[in-house]
């Protein structure tokens, strides 16, 4: 067969640039990569044969061979693919640059993630000042204050168009500008 | 020429056109084209034509064979592989700071922002405490004041860390093992490095082996301890011939917190055979009180301490008779209360019974506190018996045999019963 003789490299080439090698093997077996012993050839066989008329190997024809674990086949499989990219190597030098540009990201992000979250604070405090506010400084027995927390009937008919899309920072692509709240027919 | 400094040469042409000391077949093209170098390298270079290179090679510098062998004819040695000092001869070795990388200087400058943040908050933490420790003795035993100095104290120790932990420098010099334990950080990138894995071995050998509930009944090891007969380090737990443990071991005993404390060492073995009630007896091989350590004097050796105003009961070399189960050999180190010394000769007049005296029994009477433990084992060897007669065991020629258990005599069943 021609494609047994191609390295596993032109295969996975071919594979991926989707040229028709043959219709049996595109990959790499699994098969082939689980029993590398059983494709190896070997002298002493040809002896037991002679010796016994049987093909099979006595250690073999007394227990089957240990089954490997499925999952230790897949990592093994796809860590010595040729598509695998190799592992990162740096020297000790460019290591400690990477660890030290690593570092500085980590706290910048960490920076900007509190100064959120203390804006956010800032402003549920700010909201919350406020209508402790309406409710004690308008002078109407907090009257307004309650009127304005009555949250009945608030998405019965519509809800609002912000919450027809998941919230994010900016707007974001397909937002119709031209969109206006239709007239609520009560 | 080379394979290596074939290698670089198109990166060292490419770096720069000036340094072409080591390198000869580059000495013809010398022209320069643009000066990119620091004036260190500048002076390096003049000073170098006074004396050509191939008459004085430099160690760190040195790439090709025949200079190398002159090198070591004259007993110096090329410092680091041929392929590095080549690469060096074409770079402006340039300190890890200033590498001209620009991704890495934004990185660095954001460190040293951070840092210096840090350091203020240090100092702004300092005079906290300070002025809580100028408040008046009624307002300072209040136990919120207490509470909230403790706190402050923490948080500082959190601080000092923090403050350094983003130092590639740092992390470098650490790696090296040229860390300065007097330092907050060392100390704590050396606590993380030991519980990384050297703890848990340690726990998990004094555990399985059960020296903890069967000497002491709880022990958290904070202290990193490595046991030395002679020069050879044991690995928690390790079988030591007795001709080795003839001679008391050495400890290195490390810290990871600040300050010094005084403590007592002990090593028990706990598989003393008792014949008679069929079982085990404990019996102390060494103690020794008012043990000064630090994160800087970490060095212990049994036999070296003051035999009048430390060592209680001095090294019995541990012995197993045949036929016996192994000898768990266990050293704790126990931290005296409040690092208070105790008074030797009181101490020195009671434990002088080695057979009877449990541990636990010590820990209370002292009020003492394990901190660090380490263990070996012994067992029977071809050097036992030597050790035996110098010490003078009482029954070194006896061997332990485990008692037969004679069968039952057959008997004969009924067989109508089988029926």
């Amino acid at each position: 067969m021609p494609t047994l003789s191609m390295s596993p490299v032109l295969v996975s080439l071919a594979n991926v640039f989707k040229i028709p090698v043959s219709q049996t093997t595109l990959r790499p077996t699994i098969a082939l990569l689980n029993q590398p012993a059983k494709s190896k050839p070997s002298p002493p066989r040809t002896q037991e044969a002679k010796a016994t008329f049987s093909t099979t190997r006595p250690l073999l024809k007394r227990k089957a061979a240990t089954p490997v674990d499925k999952r230790v086949t897949l990592i093994r499989y796809f860590l010595h693919h040729p598509l695998t990219p190799r592992p990162l190597r740096f020297s000790r030098n460019r290591y400690l640059r990477h660890w030290t540009i690593h570092r500085a990201w980590q706290l910048h992000q960490a920076n900007r993630r509190r100064a959120n979250q203390l804006e956010l604070q800032r402003q549920w405090q700010a909201m919350n000042a406020a209508c402790e506010e309406l409710r004690t400084g308008a002078g109407d027995g907090g009257k307004l204050f309650r009127k304005s927390m009555i949250k009945t009937g608030v998405f019965r008919d519509m809800f609002p168009i912000e919450y027809g899309r998941l919230q994010t920072e900016g707007p974001g692509e397909g937002w119709n500008h031209e969109w206006t709240r239709p007239e609520v027919r009560r | 020429m080379a394979h290596c400094e074939r290698a670089s040469r198109p990166l060292i042409q490419c770096l720069q056109k000036s340094s072409t000391r080591g390198v000869p077949s580059l000495q013809l093209q010398s022209t320069r084209a643009f000066q990119t170098t620091s004036l260190v390298r500048e002076e390096a270079q003049t000073e170098a034509k006074s004396q050509p290179f191939y008459k004085n090679p430099d160690p760190t510098l040195v790439s090709s064979p025949r200079l190398e062998r002159r090198l070591m004819r004259q007993g110096i040695l090329p410092v680091g592989s041929r392929r590095r000092r080549a690469a060096l001869q074409g770079s402006a070795n340039l300190p890890f700071e200033q590498l001209p990388y620009q991704c890495f200087q934004e990185a660095r400058k954001v460190l040293h922002a951070d840092r210096e943040e840090k350091l203020k908050e240090i100092t702004a933490t300092g005079e906290k405490i300070a002025r809580i420790q100028a408040l008046p003795e009624d307002e300072r035993s209040k136990n919120s004041t207490l509470s909230r100095l403790r706190a402050l104290e923490v948080h500082l120790e959190t601080l000092k860390i923090h403050a350094d932990i983003n130092d590639p420098i740092v992390k470098k010099k650490f790696e090296d093992g040229e860390g300065d334990m007097s330092k907050p950080i060392y100390r704590y990138l050396a606590d993380q490095k030991w519980r990384e894995y050297r703890r848990k071995i340690l726990v998990q050998r004094i555990t399985q082996m059960k020296v903890i509930p069967d000497v002491l009944p709880h022990c958290d090891p904070v202290l990193d301890t490595k046991l030395y007969f002679g020069r050879k380090p044991v690995p928690p737990g390790e079988f030591v011939s007795a001709a080795l443990s003839s001679n008391p071991p050495k400890l290195d005993v490390q810290m990871f917190e600040g300050g010094e404390k005084l403590v007592t060492i002990a090593v028990v073995d706990s598989d003393v055979p008792n014949v008679e009630a069929d079982s085990f007896d404990f019996k102390t091989h060494y103690l020794a009180v008012n043990i000064p350590i630090s994160a800087t004097n970490t060095k212990v050796d049994l036999g070296q301490l003051s035999a009048d105003s430390q060592v209680v009961l001095p090294w019995l070399p541990p012995v197993a008779q045949k036929g016996s189960p192994y000898h768990r050999l266990s050293v704790f180190i126990l931290e005296q209360k409040d690092a208070r010394p105790l008074d030797f000769a009181a101490v020195k007049a009671r434990e002088t019974d080695r057979d009877n005296t449990l541990l636990r029994t010590l820990q209370a009477r002292y009020h003492l506190k394990p901190i660090g433990a380490n263990l070996f084992r012994s067992i029977w060897d071809e050097t036992t018996l030597e050790v035996m007669k110098q010490i003078g065991f009482p029954e070194a020629d006896m061997e332990l045999r485990r008692k037969r258990v004679e069968p039952l005599p057959y008997k004969r069943r009924n067989p109508s019963t089988f029926r």
